[in-house]
């Protein structure tokens, strides 16, 4: 660590930080703290502190089933989405299949490329091709853009791991399949843990795809708030919405205990 | 090849799944785009894109707000990530956990932290009455700044984790060599570090430009129906006037500009992966 | 009986030959050191033996059944890398015990009393239940080959398995290697590129070179009787000089310039240009006098126990590690001698 640092700059650069983190986080705060607000309508701070609003969110018939769709449609993007990613990485990772390069770049392109555009794409190809938006048309367009997180994650692990792994495995009897169960698998799980864990996040929380190929009779969260906001928002979405934080800190909190926090930020 | 069969198994599903789910569907929007109904090729919808004065305006302002958000995302990024790079291990995986925060709650989400700050009656808006700037019931919602505002605190975490990827590989002695050379603190920060991490500012701006011309939830709620950008008008076309192709053409316009901006972006995270 | 064979194989890499056509039989119980500098094949041919690359002519024959386009698991070998490639998310005992899973031999209890018994042989019971990176290097090491010896394979391959150690283990690695050999009497083949360590261990060493034998026989002929320039130069004799031979009766004498002379043992009956060689502890300088060779002495490096000149015949330099008393200073004009059994012709 370089040393001898003036300190002015010192306390500049914890002022500058801080100022940063406010900025960040300030949002969400403010969203947490609206949500307990005794009033009726939507104030900063808060005026007086009750749970009225997670009263009425819990009491809400359209809230609870589309938090229900939510949590639905997440789990089977997350399930989906580890399953074709955590293969695509170990693929690429070994990068025998001709193309490699090119694959991989397709593959993590959704990460950058315009959602609006896949999006699109995708209901006018479903619509076309397929037929009604439904839950499973949501589930295609979450996975597709929950897998390059997972091939990240996972990559990331892979290419730390000893590359002669899988061939010391052959040569002590261990066929390609049993290779890759016995020694290729448990070398992933933490990258997969974590691919997982983003997986979740994105589905529950993805609001662009889910615009363009909800149908009516599937309303995910996020959605539901996006339609409240445009037309009449009160307090409840504050505490929807710090419900839907609460679920985000707990999970990173629980991969923070799995595989320490290290590895879910690299 | 039959020899990796057990590679080319694994891999099929993210392949079928990249092939019918995205390459498919994004080539048929870009098709659509420049064709007429009866299949033949036309420039028509890019031509009343490229013609029409509110288009004009709405890319104008979709270039403009980018290049303002990328522009401050980059000035505020890089001591930030020079701070995060230098800070003690664990101070630094905080940092990152909380500075990726918000990338982790849902856009709806933030976007309602921002309305309420910057609405009238928000915090923003008061503390500059109170400063005298602005009149009682001021509100900053439906304005640029909003827009401005909202979309570098979703965009902020792209830069900086760029750029602390390639301070965090700079050798440290490199600047101790510098102080020992009569460097001050600052002039070595100055003259050695920011040229070295250029690679990582360049790529930052531009993942965080190309993100920020293909965001619009930020934007339609924070900006309001009277200041479309680019994504938010495809939006609008595609389901209030439901005119596919022209959402398709301006669709083709968005992707082409993302990917000739992008094709430095890979090049350049390519090498400094080495 | 042979536990290796392989007929003239070879591998291409595209259009480059890396291994072109070596042929080699190693015996049961043998102990064959790989040896040659980097880039000779010498990897290359071992991972073929193990079916990590296939070959591309020519076969392979492990314990009398034709291994050539068997994959590694269905060849009976095992193999230590260099890396040891420990499996990370298994202890100790479940790394040794993986081969027997893996390829079903015996019961479960008698995996386990073949676990116990191997991790005894290599002294690490103790640390059966740790995981591999909580253990040291030479640590990792012993449970590589314990890893490998536990299902008594037909033979054990070795990709230079002590590179990663630090001097000193590394020596007291080469003694256990040498006790574990002698108690399990496996088949082994061997890959490094130290001849030391090749001297030091094998039975037999097969000198690899740009994909060809260059040399083979025991650690004794290599080093002794070294046959060309390059395995001259590899195993570490200094001294290789191109000479004029001439016969004077039925000595031939080599000629390091028109007053230095050296005597070849008797038996070289030959003239004209020529390669000698002879090692550096092998030279003998003397003060100056009555002698066939003087030389000029051009450097001395004092290494303690040891004296290493280098000296000028003529148009020659040549090194000599001198260990008797006697010191001599640069610009000084010394007699020079080497035994005549020990300089040896090149072919």
């Amino acid at each position: 660590m370089v040393r001898a640092v003036p300190p002015w700059v010192r306390g500049a650069a914890a002022l500058f930080v801080t100022i940063v983190m406010i900025f960040i986080l300030g949002p969400i705060v403010v969203v947490a703290g609206v949500s307990f607000t005794a009033g009726d309508y939507i104030a900063f701070p808060p005026q007086g502190l009750s749970l009225k609003w997670y009263r009425t969110v819990l009491d809400s018939n359209v809230y609870v089933q589309s938090a229900l769709n939510s949590l639905q449609l997440a789990a089977v993007v997350t399930a989906s989405a580890t399953v074709v990613g955590t293969g695509m990485a170990i693929a690429l990772h070994r990068g025998r299949i001709p193309g490699t390069g090119i694959l991989s770049a397709l593959m993590l392109s959704p990460l950058v490329l315009p959602t609006i555009v896949f999006a699109l794409g995708l209901l006018m190809f479903w619509s076309s091709q397929v037929g009604r938006t439904s839950f499973v048309s949501l589930w295609v367009g979450h996975t597709v853009i929950a897998v390059p997180y997972v091939i990240r994650t996972t990559l990331a692990v892979l290419s730390t791991s000893d590359r002669f792994l899988e061939e010391a495995a052959r040569t002590m009897g261990a066929g390609r399949w049993k290779t890759l169960i016995h020694v290729v698998l448990p070398q992933c799980l933490p990258g997969i843990a974590a691919g997982a864990f983003f997986a979740f996040n994105i589905s529950f929380d993805e609001a662009i795809v889910s615009l363009f190929l909800r149908s009516p009779e599937i309303m995910t969260l996020p959605i539901q708030i996006y339609t409240q906001l445009e037309f009449s928002p009160d307090p409840s979405i504050a505490a929807v919405s710090t419900l839907m934080i609460g679920l985000t800190v707990v999970m990173l909190l629980a991969i923070d205990r799995l595989l320490g926090v290290q590895k879910v930020a690299g | 090849m039959n020899k990796y069969h057990d590679d080319w198994i694994i891999a099929a599903p993210g392949i079928l799944l990249l092939c019918f789910a995205f390459l498919v569907p994004v080539a048929g929007i870009m098709v659509l785009g420049i064709k007429n109904p009866d299949g033949s090729l036309t420039i028509s919808y890019i031509e009343r894109f490229l013609t029409d004065a509110y288009y004009l305006g709405v890319a104008w302002r979709t270039i403009k707000l980018s290049c303002i958000i990328t522009l401050v995302c980059a000035i505020a990024g890089f001591p930030f990530a020079y701070v995060m790079a230098r800070a003690s291990p664990n101070l630094r995986v905080w940092l990152m956990i909380l500075i990726t925060l918000p990338l982790m709650t849902s856009v709806v989400v933030r976007t309602f932290g921002w309305m309420v700050l910057l609405g009238r009656g928000g915090l923003l808006p008061e503390a500059l009455y109170l400063m005298g700037f602005v009149r009682r019931n001021y509100s900053l919602m439906h304005t640029e700044a909003a827009i401005i505002i909202g979309m570098i605190q979703i965009l902020f975490p792209f830069m900086v984790l760029s750029i602390v990827g390639v301070i965090l590989r700079l050798d440290p002695r490199i600047e101790e060599a510098s102080r020992v050379m009569g460097c001050s603190f600052l002039a070595s920060v100055k003259r050695v570090v920011l040229p070295l991490s250029i690679p990582g500012i360049v790529a930052g701006s531009l993942l965080v430009f190309t993100l920020s011309v293909s965001y619009f939830i930020t934007p339609s709620l924070l900006g309001g129906a009277r200041l479309p950008v680019l994504a938010g008008s495809i939006y609008e076309t595609a389901t209030k006037s439901q005119d596919w192709a022209f959402a398709a053409a301006q669709s083709l316009i968005l992707f082409i500009g993302v990917l000739i901006l992008l094709i430095p972006y890979i090049s350049l995270t390519r090498k400094s992966h080495g | 009986m042979a536990a290796v064979v392989l007929n003239n194989v070879t591998k291409l890499f595209g259009e480059t030959a890396v291994i072109k056509g070596i042929s080699m039989s190693i015996a049961k119980g043998e102990f064959v050191s790989l040896l040659g500098p980097s880039g000779c094949g010498k990897t290359t041919l071992l991972r073929m033996i193990a079916g990590l690359e296939q070959t591309t002519s020519g076969s392979i024959i492990i314990g009398e059944k034709d291994s050539t386009a068997l994959p590694p698991e269905k060849r009976d070998i095992a193999m230590v890398f260099q890396s040891y490639a420990l499996l990370p998310h298994l202890n100790v005992f479940d790394n040794v015990m993986f081969p027997l899973r893996m390829r079903n031999l015996g019961t479960r209890q008698e995996q386990a009393r073949r676990v116990k018994d191997v991790l005894e042989m290599v002294q690490l019971s103790h640390l059966a239940t740790r995981r591999p990176r909580e253990l040291s290097g030479g640590q990792q090491q012993r449970v590589a080959v314990a890893r490998a010896v536990v299902s008594s394979p037909q033979v054990l391959l070795l990709d230079e398995p002590l590179s990663n150690l630090d001097a000193r283990l590394r020596e007291s690695m080469q003694e256990e290697l040498i006790q574990l050999h002698r108690q399990t009497g496996l088949t082994t083949i061997f890959v490094t590129h130290d001849q030391e360590e090749a001297l030091s261990l094998s039975d037999r060493i097969i000198l690899l070179n740009e994909g060809t034998i260059e040399q083979e026989g025991t650690p004794a002929e290599l080093y002794g009787a070294p046959t060309t320039r390059f395995s001259a130069g590899f195993m570490g004799s200094s001294n290789i000089l191109d000479v004029e031979l001439v016969m004077d009766g039925d000595a031939c004498r080599a000629m390091l310039s028109a007053e230095d002379v050296l005597t070849l043992a008797k038996g070289y009956v030959r003239g004209g240009a020529s390669t000698i060689t002879f090692r550096q502890e092998d030279v003998q300088l003397a003060p100056a006098g009555d002698s066939t060779c003087t030389a000029r002495v051009e450097t001395a490096i004092f290494l303690g126990s040891r004296v290493r000149y280098v000296v000028r015949a003529g148009l020659h330099c040549i090194r000599c590690l001198a260990t008797d008393g006697q010191i001599f200073k640069v610009g000084e004009t010394v007699a020079l001698q080497v035994a005549p059994n020990r300089i040896r012709v090149l072919d």
